[in-house]
């Protein structure tokens, strides 16, 4: 099955009825199962551990076949590909950070950040533009 | 929980990959992906009337690209509807905007972020209840 036809059948199946379960053959450890059976007694991390797993479990595959579906529109569009300033630009609009009045601090700290940590991510550049705006403040 | 509402601009600019706001819509999606990949609990969505007034039919082969990006419907139901028709009678706006509205007033317990062309709009149809606009 062709990557994109993968995404489709998964987005699919997260958006249908999920009202039939199933018994799985999925192994856990049991030291994990066990944690987990606590935190749900004791900690009220969800209803149960069933939930507590299928949740976890639906918010993954959420964030990857989304993470996915925008990786597989980049390579076909790179020059649609937003910076990694330009995410961190959108993520300090949708915070209401006063960063997002600032584009060109965003522009530097994400290369000044990049230069050190070629995998961090936009809320690492909205760290450090916050503590070098703290700084010079 | 933050919820990221599309408004019929952010949907155009999503649905058209010339549209010169497309490569903006596509950065707070990533920020999203980014943000769940840190664990934080946010969402996108879309008002079903925002759908029909930006032309977005999700069963044409042409939204198979953005029905991948997993921005979910809000439906008008019946509770929707009646708060989306007061706010349309008082304030004269139209139906996707009223709905807009409604979905902003439904959600009591998140952080509401509405990608939209006209801020002022957005923070009328919110009635008071808190809303960030941010405009693309």
């Amino acid at each position: 099955m062709a990557e994109l036809q993968v995404l489709d059948e998964i987005n699919r199946l997260l958006d249908a009825d999920g009202d039939t379960t199933v018994n799985t053959s999925m192994r856990l450890p049991e030291t994990l199962r066990d944690a987990a059976a606590l935190a749900v007694q004791h900690l009220g991390v969800a209803g149960s551990t069933t939930s507590l797993t299928a949740t976890a479990l639906r918010r993954a595959l959420e964030t990857a076949v989304t993470e996915a579906a925008l990786e597989a529109h980049f390579e076909q569009h790179p020059h649609m590909r937003p910076s990694l300033a330009a995410v961190a630009l959108a993520l300090a609009a949708q915070d209401g950070s006063p960063l997002a009045d600032h584009p060109e601090l965003l522009e530097r700290a994400a290369a000044q950040v990049v230069a050190r940590h070629p995998d961090a991510d936009a809320d690492d550049v909205l760290l450090w533009a916050e503590a070098q705006a703290a700084v010079h403040a | 929980m933050r919820t990221l509402v599309l408004d019929n601009q952010a949907v155009q600019a999503l649905r058209e990959e010339h549209h010169p706001k497309h490569r903006q819509v596509l950065a707070h999606l990533a920020g999203i992906v980014g943000r769940r990949r840190r664990g934080r609990e946010v969402s996108a969505v879309v008002p079903t009337s925002v759908r029909v007034e930006a032309g977005w039919d999700r069963t044409q082969p042409e939204a198979a690209a953005i029905n991948r990006l997993r921005v979910v419907d809000h439906t008008l139901d019946a509770a929707s509807a009646n708060v989306a028709a007061a706010i349309a009678d008082e304030l004269a706006v139209s139906v996707a905007d009223a709905h807009v509205g409604a979905v902003i007033r439904s959600l009591l317990h998140d952080v509401v972020v509405v990608l939209t062309s006209d801020p002022d709009a957005i923070t009328r149809v919110a009635g008071g209840r808190p809303v960030r606009p941010v405009r693309i």
